[in-house]
């Protein structure tokens, strides 16, 4: 092993090749991560034909580095204008984005980039440490554990939603909702179409994302619901943050949170289907749960949950790579299109790479703590460049993020249909908005429900329509436990709480 | 002349030469877009780029490719076949074009495009767990034959290619095909998933999506359904082999909008024929788990007419009718969701949680005509783009918004050049996504 290590050293570190191409991977990705419409996944697409004149491990290292920096990025937009860059950021959009007000968009921004880095290195520690056991685990999910897991999914969003649960549900059945116009994936059917093929391919998430916060926001501004006209967030640093809530140090405090969001990222990566916006949403729904002390204000709790999803979608990269790398089945859409290079390679994924290819495996390892560690000085550089968003008056920047909604719709599928889901659901938002209905459960909505629904009906057909088939196997059966009691036992507390004051 | 002016006049001439104001008569003098109707990082996604690199090498112009997803074909298909006829945009169509008319999704079908030339063939293989106690297909026949409702199998969702193949066999071997389960799963990768974790016992899909699992022991293959067994594959017989007629599988070929002028057809096929000739064309298929099978127009045309009636064959016969009404229906799940949706307006509405958030003013309704005519504009913009071209429409409808925002004039001329400039730098120049053409040529 050490010696193998040792080779794999030798190739990441004493290349310039693969130096050159980290850091080229690192601004891409960083430019196409902070653009709302372009997912990380569409940044890997775009490096593909380029692999193919690369070796395998600068080919790796390209892809690595920009997704872990497009990850990051979407958080830029997130805070600045209120529109996530990706699908991870959109768990925590609009609390970031009010905080950044408040606090300085600067600061917030460094806070988080240090937090992606601590994910994006627990996640690779995960990898190396676990990641081949780990793989095992995933290997036994079948559709019906993916049910229930993607239940549980869905009920981070309302255990988020505090003292509102009900609006949350809205919000998320909403989602859910939407997601069943067009095509059903599993019935090859189409419904609710009124007989216009292009409603055949239903509501994209990120048109959907785009509308519902940047576009809601434009609109909100524009009848004047909003405060002061300078700028997208707090403009001078200095001043504006003396709570101490944003401080680096904080994170010291909070070791085993991160460890906890670490882990569950990169657990919740690993599952093929489920990536860093579940991670993200997992995190939140975890974090302060059983020490919800008093003393802690609403901001400190925002603060908190928004370290642990940073940590998480960051850590979830990595394990995406462990079912990729052990049996060939990518755990995002990311790790699809690392597969298919791999293959193209000459280099098949699976149990006997770690024996064959094993300088390779490890250079992946430390191609992911070379990512971590590019990430700091263009992720710093990133949020300087986003700063001067900040210094533009609101009545400039507005008619700009308009065009920037329109056009980052378009750019995912070259669709103006996707421009109308755009539109549709940013008139949605800023209905919503009046009523105070939270926005990010609508994403999380849209892009679990197709794959909820696919599960449910897979599951039932599977078992010849008997109910049977959710629960009959052990997998299946804990996590149905682990659902009901999510729901039960906060029921259970406050029957007891109140039995206890009457008594 | 005053400074601003001086900068306007100049942005416009740096980026007019940038993007190529000039128009020359011959073809291909500007970006073609090719519709990949499938989503990014997927194997159809892999070829269309590879494909596009290739051809930007041969034809001389950027190749974008855009990936149209959605209705399980439907859309990029449509989108593909429905573009205008100017041999600037191009499809990779796949299997699922003779699939979705017959199922009544689209009125597409392979008629409306023209055949530039086909570039691959998987065909159809079974697979089972390596355990399993079937060592060939007609064992497995069996099996299903003795077992009715027992066997569960996948491959892709409902309707998909690897479900006719399978239904395909089952008529040959004179088996009810409701015999069998179809789990309808998106994706040879989560089948193949829910086979190694025991929910299925027969997994249908191309030989190369199998090898990892394959190599690795997990899995095995029973027969695949081609005329000559497959390269790399030497070891796994063909249905012939064991004497039944039947071979199909999925197919992936480049396509134009029927109307395209028949030199710039003919300019394309002799470019995707020096393409498909060269060694780094086989070496990519082979690398990438593709099995190379290249056809010219005409073949192609006869394959595809062939294929369509084969795949009608199956869907249109009275077998696969009867498998089509599926149990759990595709209302079942919406109505849930509605009723869900019913219940908490009513719970939500009964509590009070429905209340506008402190220092938030009511609505009037001159702020609701507002909105209103705030989304009215940015839809009358994006109808211009087909029009007059992204930049220009972006520029005057930034220049427009910004004086309504009431920003001084020649200030928000400034902005509105320069950011319609640079968006389109960005988008269409570095990160290639194909915006539309105007007036100006942009």
């Amino acid at each position: 092993m050490i010696e193998h290590l040792a080779q794999a050293a030798q190739q990441v570190f004493l290349n310039g090749q693969v130096w050159l191409v980290i850091v080229a991977a690192a601004l891409f990705g960083t430019f196409v991560g902070a653009i709302p419409g372009l997912t990380a996944t569409m940044a890997v697409a775009l490096f593909v034909p380029m692999a193919y004149w690369l070796d395998p491990v600068a080919a790796m290292a390209g892809m690595v580095t920009m997704v872990a920096c497009a990850i990051f990025a979407g958080d830029i937009p997130a805070v600045l204008l209120r529109i996530p860059g990706t699908p991870a950021s959109a768990a925590f959009t609009n609390e970031a984005y009010q905080l950044g007000r408040t606090h300085g968009a600067r600061r917030l921004l460094s806070l988080m980039l240090a937090c992606s880095v601590i994910g994006s290195f627990m996640g690779a520690a995960a990898l190396i440490a676990i990641g081949h056991q780990l793989a095992y685990v995933a290997a036994w999910f079948s559709v019906a554990e993916y049910f229930w897991l993607y239940l549980l999914g869905l009920c981070c969003a309302v255990l988020v939603a505090r003292d509102r649960p009900g609006v949350a549900v809205l919000a998320l059945l909403t989602g859910v909702a939407l997601s069943t116009v067009g095509l059903s994936a599993v019935h090859g059917q189409a419904r609710f179409t009124l007989g216009r093929p292009e409603l055949a391919q239903g509501v994209g998430f990120i048109p959907a994302m785009i509308g519902l916060f940047g576009l809601s926001e434009v609109l909100n501004n524009l009848i004047g619901g909003k405060r002061n006209d300078h700028g997208a967030a707090a403009v001078d640093e200095k001043s504006s943050d003396n709570s101490g809530l944003l401080r680096l140090s904080n994170l010291l405090h909070r070791k085993r949170d991160a460890v906890r969001s670490g882990m569950i990222g990169a657990g919740v990566g690993m599952l093929p289907g489920a990536g860093a916006d579940m991670g993200a949403w997992v995190a939140m729904a975890s974090s302060g749960r059983g020490k919800r002390t008093a003393a802690q204000s609403n901001e400190q709790r925002d603060t908190n949950m928004i370290c642990d999803a940073a940590v998480a979608k960051s850590a979830s990269l990595a394990g995406a790579w462990i079912p990729a790398l052990v049996f060939g089945i990518p755990g995002d859409s990311v790790t699809a299109i690392v597969i298919g290079v791999l293959m193209m390679k000459n280099i098949t994924p699976g149990p006997s790479i770690f024996a064959e290819q094993a300088p390779l495996v490890y250079g992946i390892y430390l191609l992911f703590a070379a990512a971590s560690l590019v990430l700091i000085p263009v992720g710093l550089a990133a949020i300087w460049c986003g700063g001067w968003v900040v210094r533009v008056p609101q009545r400039v920047l507005m008619p700009l993020i308009a065009v920037f909604c329109v056009v980052g719709s378009y750019a995912i599928n070259g669709s103006y249909f996707d421009v109308a889901v755009m539109l549709a659901l940013g008139a949605l938002g800023f209905v919503y908005e009046r009523f105070s209905i939270p926005l990010a459960p609508v994403v999380l909505g849209i892009i679990l429900g197709g794959p909820l629904e696919e599960r449910f009906i897979q599951t039932l057909s599977g078992a010849d329509g008997s109910l049977l088939g959710f629960v009959d196997r052990p997998g299946s059966a804990l996590l149905a436990v682990i659902f009901v009691s999510i729901w039960t036992l906060p029921l259970l507390r406050k029957l007891r709480s109140s039995q206890a004051v009457r008594g | 002349m005053p400074l601003p002016s001086l900068l306007f006049i100049l942005l416009l001439t740096w980026f007019g030469g940038l993007s190529g104001c000039n128009r020359e008569a011959s073809y291909p003098s500007r970006p073609v877009t090719l519709i990949c109707p499938w989503a990014a990082g997927g194997g159809t996604d892999r070829l269309a780029r590879h494909m596009a690199v290739q051809l930007e090498g041969e034809l001389g112009v950027p190749i974008n490719v855009v990936n149209a997803t959605g209705g399980g074909g439907v859309a990029g298909h449509m989108r593909g076949a429905l573009a205008r006829a100017d041999g600037y945009t191009m499809t990779l169509a796949t299997a699922e074009l003779n699939i979705l008319h017959w199922r009544e999704l689209t009125s597409i079908t392979y008629r409306d495009f023209e055949p530039l030339m086909q570039i691959n063939r998987d065909d159809a293989a079974l697979f089972v767990r390596s355990d399993a106690p079937w060592h060939s297909a007609a064992e497995l026949a069996q099996a299903i034959r003795d077992n009715p409702r027992k066997m569960r199998a996948s491959g892709t969702a409902f309707g998909g290619i690897w479900h006719l193949s399978v239904a395909g066999w089952l008529d040959v071997q004179q088996i009810e095909p409701e015999h069998l389960i179809w789990v309808s799963i998106n994706g040879s990768n989560q089948s193949l998933q829910e086979m190694i974790a025991g929910r299925l016992e027969l997994v249908c899909c191309s030989l190369p999506e199998a090898r990892s699992l394959l190599d690795g022991g997990m899995i095995r293959a029973l027969a695949v359904m081609s005329e000559e067994r497959v390269d790399g594959f030497p070891d796994v017989p063909t249905l012939r082999e064991q004497g039944l007629d039947w071979s199909m599988g999925t197919w992936r070929g480049l396509m134009l909008p029927r109307g395209v002028p028949a030199d710039r057809v003919q300019k394309l096929r002799e470019a995707m024929r020096r393409v498909t000739a060269d060694a780094a064309f086989s070496k990519f298929m082979q690398e990438a788990g593709f099995v190379a099978v290249v056809a010219d127009g005409e073949q192609f045309g006869t394959m595809l007419e062939d294929n369509d009636q084969r795949l009608g064959g199956v869907l249109k016969g009275p077998s696969f009718s009867a498998v089509s009404r599926q149990r759990i229906g595709v209302m079942f799940f919406p109505t849930l969701i509605g009723i869900g949706l019913l219940l908490t307006i009513a719970a939500v509405w009964w509590r009070g949680e429905l209340r506008g958030s402190a220092g938030q003013r009511r609505l009037a309704g001159s702020d609701l005509l507002k909105a209103g005519a705030a989304l009215g504009f940015i839809m009358l913009y994006v109808l211009a783009w087909e029009w007059m071209g992204f930049v220009l429409s972006t520029a005057m409808a930034l220049a427009a918004g910004l004086i309504l925002m009431r920003v001084r004039g020649h200030t928000a001329l400034i902005i509105a050049v320069a950011a319609s400039a640079i968006t389109y730098q960005a988008f269409a120049v570095f990160l290639r996504v194909p915006l539309p053409w105007g007036w100006l040529g942009w």
